[in-house]
């Protein structure tokens, strides 16, 4: 069993390339799952499973392998999640209602990162396929990804809820300042003060109705994490190319490492357009009656040949460890499996698959 | 006066940052004291602007022109201090483990202290930022979706009290076109014209604003006919190949204008700029934007 995680800040064309990478495994012979967020909702279009939450076979394949595909639905995973933690139903039904449990299930930062994890896991535990492509949500940092589990156990993992759960008084208020020492009570006060005491009854029923899947989240997280490290579980880094998205690769890079992860490659995706040859010279002069596309031409090479030099330096410093690869932009929207495949074709070619 | 408040926003990938970059400049250059904000844990501009940081104080980048980075709990931080005023007290609320999982739990909240901070000069409320010109880099549709949302979305769960009356009251300046103006950033591609066209719509609908797109790197100079058909003839096979393949963009490009301008008549365009000079790249632009 293999995965391969693939990260990268919004817009660098993850989706598609985690779907691609995953045909491409396909077309080799390997059983594989894509998992894919899809905020866009635009894969699933291109995959033709429209509608179906759970993993389904891909329609119109015809590879060695088999290519399936899922579209991660976070409310569902989560409260499914909650479910299972919950020892008792009423219990779950309880926190289902919690207005701040409606908000955190699906927009607390890190939510999606967990359920996107949640649905690894439970594909990785079926033992199903051969390799699993998981397509990550979007972050600003693509390094936001693996700090998301971690910040969420620390939700539950402060002392916090054990206050909550352990106060005997009959109102919530009551049960909150019994427990509460001079300090807390002092604290309390102040953000009573300024919040109004609504949002903080909510925020005690929540912590009491967690109480029982806390323990579970943990020893999930700890289990997520021994298959993220797990030398078999390969990320890859989806950039675009430019200077400061340089910068913030080689961080990120650093960070996975320093982690105990596993690199296996950084995509520099859309690095240059299909047309260029970086072999092919500049003509001396301007044909004649285009001079000025030849002006633009001109300035476009000039421009690839400096990214060139810049993506030279970059790939050099990082060959030893892992493999730097560049796609060109194909310049038409990818709407189907065959154009899927067009692009699992350009992979092959430019890196030799996985 | 009040501030003028800019947000742009954008799918990914679009140049967001480098156009709010662009706008700042052009304000500051304009005599605006202009504030470039970023939101987030970490800094895309301290490598972009090569700064030694960025944090939630301003740095200053050139004259009349600050960026900083700010987070919910740098915002939330900076308010409480403002409200509490006693830093022993404000120590002991910062450093309770109720305080921090209220901070991690309750929904929405960093990004309304976000943007109670954005709006804190004309509500006439919270720590001053005295700036007259205050952009707001909003890192992706989504988050942008949720920093717009959370007034409300705290105004629904907290219905008394100052806390929702805070959040009804961030929620109005934000819909004010004379305080608040909002910038939808956009390639001549289908993918983020297609969100784009969602977001405008969004917007729109739920809040009553209209925002204005901005067509980023925009083939500007239109060629005719004849350049392209001369370049079949020519020798070297990849400018016949670029030649076919630029014709084709400059089609697409002008039918992707066609289709944002259907929303917003007034869309401004940027063009590439064929540099890797960051400053240079600015200048560009920030010469451009009306």
């Amino acid at each position: 069993m293999k995965i391969l995680v693939c990260v990268g800040n919004g817009g660098v064309g993850k989706t598609t390339l985690a779907a691609a990478m995953g045909v491409l495994a396909a077309k080799q012979g390997a059983k594989v799952l894509v998992l894919t967020i899809d905020p866009a909702k635009r894969l699933a279009t291109t995959l033709g499973i429209e509608g179906s939450k759970d993993i389904c076979k891909v329609p119109g394949q015809s590879y060695k392998g088999e290519l399936y595909a899922s579209i991660v639905d976070h409310k569902k995973t989560f409260d499914d999640f909650v479910l299972r933690a919950a020892a008792k139903s009423e219990a779950a039904k309880k926190l289902f209602n919690n207005k701040l449990y409606q908000k955190l299930s699906t927009s607390l930062s890190g939510s999606q990162d967990f359920t996107a994890l949640e649905k690894l896991y439970s594909a990785y535990e079926s033992g199903e396929f051969d390799l699993i492509v998981l397509d990550t949500p979007p972050a600003k940092h693509a390094i936001d990804f693996l700090n998301a589990p971690q910040k969420l156990s620390s939700l539950f993992n402060d002392k916090v809820a054990r206050w909550f759960r352990e106060s005997k008084s009959n109102s919530t208020r009551g049960r909150l300042m019994n427990i509460f020492n001079a300090g807390t009570k002092q604290v309390m006060n102040i953000l009573e003060n300024i919040t109004g005491s609504e949002l903080l009854r909510q925020l005690a029923d929540f912590f009491m109705s967690i109480e029982q899947w806390q323990e579970k989240l943990e020893e999930r997280i700890t289990r997520v994490h021994r298959m993220l490290v797990d030398p078999e579980t390969k990320f890859c880094l989806i950039t675009s190319f430019d200077q400061a998205k340089l910068v913030e690769a080689e961080y990120f890079f650093t960070e996975l490492r320093k982690g105990g992860y596993h690199i296996n490659s950084i995509i520099m995706n859309r690095s240059h357009p299909e047309w260029l040859n970086l072999h092919e010279a500049l003509p001396a002069e301007a044909p004649v009656g285009s001079k000025n596309l030849f002006a633009l031409y001109k300035e476009e090479k000039e421009f690839y040949a400096c990214r060139e030099r810049i993506h030279a330096t970059f790939a050099k410093k990082h060959e030893a460890q892992t493999k730097v690869i560049r796609l060109p932009d194909i310049n038409r929207p990818i709407s189907d499996l065959l154009g899927l495949e067009v692009m699992a074709e350009i992979i092959r070619a430019q890196g030799d698959g996985q | 006066m009040n501030p003028e408040i800019f947000f742009v926003t954008g799918k990914g990938g679009v140049g967001k940052s480098t156009v709010a970059a662009a706008l700042a400049i052009k304000k500051a250059k304009s005599g605006r004291k202009t504030l470039l904000v970023e939101i987030g844990d970490q800094s895309f501009y301290k490598d972009f602007f090569s700064l030694s940081s960025v944090g939630h104080e301003p740095t200053m980048v050139q004259e009349n022109f600050s960026v900083a980075l700010w987070t919910g709990q740098s915002c939330l931080r900076e308010y409480i201090l403002h409200l509490i005023k006693v830093e022993t007290l404000y120590k002991l609320f910062f450093e309770n483990a109720v305080m921090r999982a209220f901070i991690n739990v309750a929904p929405a909240l960093p990004e309304l202290a976000i943007m109670g901070k954005a709006t804190s000069g004309p509500r006439n409320h919270g720590p001053k930022l005295p700036f007259d010109c205050i952009i707001i880099d909003c890192y992706a549709t989504g988050h942008f979706a949720a920093l717009m949302g959370a007034p409300v979305g705290m105004a629904e769960i907290v219905k008394v009290g100052p806390m929702g009356e805070q959040s009804r009251s961030i929620d109005r300046v934000l819909r004010d076109p004379r305080v608040c103006q909002y910038f939808i950033v956009c390639l001549p591609e289908e993918l983020p014209v297609r969100e784009t066209e969602e977001l405008f719509d969004q917007l729109k609908a739920n809040y009553g604003i209209t925002p204005q797109i901005i067509l980023n790197k925009f083939n500007t100079k239109s060629l005719s006919e004849a350049e392209f058909v001369a370049a079949e003839a020519c020798s070297n096979a990849e400018f016949r190949e670029f030649s076919k393949q630029h014709r084709m963009l400059q089609g697409m490009h002008l039918e992707m204008r066609t289709r944002v301008m259907g929303r917003d008549p007034t869309t401004q365009t940027l063009p590439m700029v064929w540099s890797h000079e960051v400053m240079q790249v600015l200048e560009v632009l920030a010469a451009r934007l009306k």
